[in-house]
């Protein structure tokens, strides 16, 4: 089997899997996994940029911020309507990726993490000083909808198969991507950019376009995001956790797999929420109080301690380490 | 008309003068020797041909176009090739991957040709080939390069480099670190590469391996050019003599 074809597959039960579980999800889990798909567009997009090329970037949340700011501040001060707001977001952050992507290009290393960094630092310095329309850290409220039933659980299931589309679409899409001539530039990119450049490929065009695919798909994301909570929440838009939490994601996923990143999104998303879960099975009397308070108060512990346990056994990612990294292909013949 | 003209190309790192205003002209089909002790400046020569560092002075033009300011890949896409030293490949991908990249066309948005063909043409070419059932196929490796030995990494670099369709190859010191037999084959693959039309300039600081390859030589010393002619004349040259005694003999 092609690595397209196991990565497609690997991503079509994924997402077949999501979509059966749905109606017999709690409310709770609903959103949870609602909010996870959200981030699993988030550490794709991250992937095909980071994960691929081997230039970390820590500041991806800054795109989702550019995206989830025009978006919804449009959407609330003129009233336009969500799907050309939404465009916009992501056209302004396929733009801000083009513009930083040339000075960021001539960086390598720990120094283009760094300057990744500052983006999403400067960029919060900008929303609190712009508060009054913003919002500031406390955010914006009655932005339209991305859902308008009336009905509670209705919009949950909207949302929920909305994100579940776009998800699936945008996997597609960077699977495609990643497995094409393209991605196997970018991924030599990562591992001797010298020798990419002596088979005559412009690495730079290479690195640009990557950039904007990746601010693209994750600009996407963060419209969607807004639209969801239908408020523009400093919090979500502009974490530094939540950026750092995308190159976690590909990282436990397996770096450059896209899927990998999926699974890794849903990890980390869904993974403290289960321990939480699991703290309220039902345990023998006496000891049932007792777990509960300890898992519930350490939960955010024991789950990063876990990630750091896998990523001590699979250190390549559990991707790899489930199809077996240095996999062979099939042999080529010629006459 | 020459192929490759190199007009007083001048180079300096901080107070060293690397290359020291250097001529020399490579016509098409000819195999040029660019040989000199250690230090003589000539991988930096290499370096500025290709673009990965820039003149402070000099000009270079390759087919009567001026390549002197140009990035690395559009002299590459514009016909010249070269392999480094020290083997550059890519260390996860296998053999067929690493020489695939090169068949690959420096394009995003357009439909591009299946590398497959041309890919296995570079590694049939370059003697990359597996033992395969059938005597007429080249069946391209899947091992990855950390396998190969020395001699292999050099195949995997000439194959990459002849993917590009160069008009122009340049070998970096092709023998260094080889063994005796490894050194033969390769020598031998170049020798092929010459017989059918290919130009090429061959660094080498070993002048034994260049000899029997080059039809004409150009010496370097310090970054100058201290010599220039066909292999006899060049080891009959007083100066050169003197230069290769004084860093340390042929």
């Amino acid at each position: 089997m092609s690595t397209r074809a196991l990565r497609l597959s690997l991503l079509g039960a994924t997402v077949i899997v999501i979509a059966i579980i749905g109606p017999f999800l709690p409310a709770k889990w609903m959103t949870t996994i609602t909010y996870a798909q959200i981030f699993a567009i988030y550490a794709m997009g991250w992937d095909i940029l980071s994960g691929m090329t081997g230039q970390i970037s820590f500041g991806h949340i800054f795109f989702v911020a550019v995206s989830g700011y025009t978006t919804g501040l449009l959407n609330l001060y003129l009233r336009w309507p969500i799907w050309a707001t939404i465009l916009l977001g992501v056209a302004m952050a396929v733009l801000a990726g083009l513009m930083f992507s040339v000075p960021a290009l001539r960086l390598r290393g720990p120094y283009f993490s760094l300057i990744t960094l500052i983006l999403p630092l400067a960029t919060a310095r900008l929303v609190i000083i712009l508060a009054d329309w913003t919002g500031g850290e406390l955010g914006k409220f009655g932005v339209a909808a991305l859902c308008p039933f009336l009905d509670y659980k209705a919009n949950q299931y909207c949302n929920y198969y909305a994100l579940w589309a776009l998800m699936t679409g945008v996997g597609l899409l960077l699977i495609w991507l990643s497995t094409s001539r393209i991605g196997k530039i970018l991924e030599a990119i990562r591992e001797n950019e010298e020798a990419v450049e002596a088979a005559g490929i412009n690495v730079a065009k290479y690195k640009i376009f990557a950039f904007a695919v990746s601010a693209c798909v994750v600009g996407l994301g963060g419209a969607f995001s807004v639209h969801v909570n239908e408020s523009v929440f400093f919090n979500s838009l502009l974490s530094l956790t939540t950026s750092i939490e995308m190159i976690v994601a590909s990282v436990i996923g397996g770096m450059g797999t896209i899927v990998g990143a999926l699974w890794g999104g849903f990890l980390v998303r869904g993974g403290e929420e289960l321990i939480r879960e699991v703290a309220h099975w039902k345990l023998p009397i006496g000891a049932e109080g007792l777990a509960l308070s300890f898992v519930e108060r350490w939960a955010t512990f024991i789950f990063f301690t876990l990630l750091i346990v896998l990523l001590f056994v699979a250190r390549q990612g559990l991707l790899p380490l489930l199809t077996g990294f240095f996999r062979r292909g099939k042999k080529r013949y010629a006459s | 008309m020459a192929l490759l003209r190199v007009e007083n190309v001048r180079k300096s790192f901080g107070g060293l003068m690397a290359v020291k205003d250097v001529s020399f002209r490579v016509e098409p089909g000819e195999i040029v020797g660019l040989i000199g002790p250690n230090g003589a400046g000539k991988s930096t020569v290499f370096n500025l041909i290709m673009g990965t560092l820039k003149p402070d002075r000099g000009r270079i033009f390759f087919k009567s176009q001026e390549i002197t300011h140009w990035p690395t890949y559009k002299i590459v896409d514009a016909g010249i090739a070269r392999v480094f030293q020290i083997a550059q490949y890519f260390p996860r991908k296998t053999v067929y991957e690493n020489v695939e990249i090169a068949a690959i066309p420096n394009e995003i948005f357009i439909r591009a040709p299946d590398p497959a063909p041309k890919t296995l043409q570079s590694c049939a070419r370059t003697g990359l080939c597996e033992h395969s059932p059938n005597e007429d196929r080249c069946i391209c490796r899947e091992e990855l390069p950390g396998m190969l030995p020395q001699g292999g990494l050099r195949r995997l670099e000439l194959a990459r480099a002849i993917g590009t369709d160069p008009e122009l190859l340049l070998l970096d010191e092709p023998f260094a670190g080889l063994s005796s037999g490894e050194v033969d084959e390769i020598s031998h693959l170049i020798a092929s590469l010459r017989d059918e039309g290919q130009t090429i300039i061959l660094v080498d600081h070993n002048m034994r391996g260049v000899m029997r390859l080059a039809d004409r030589i150009v010496v370097l010393c310090f970054g100058e050019k201290i010599a220039e002619g066909t292999p006899e004349e060049v080891a009959r040259n007083p100066q050169v003599q003197e230069a290769y005694l004084a860093g340390g003999g042929f």
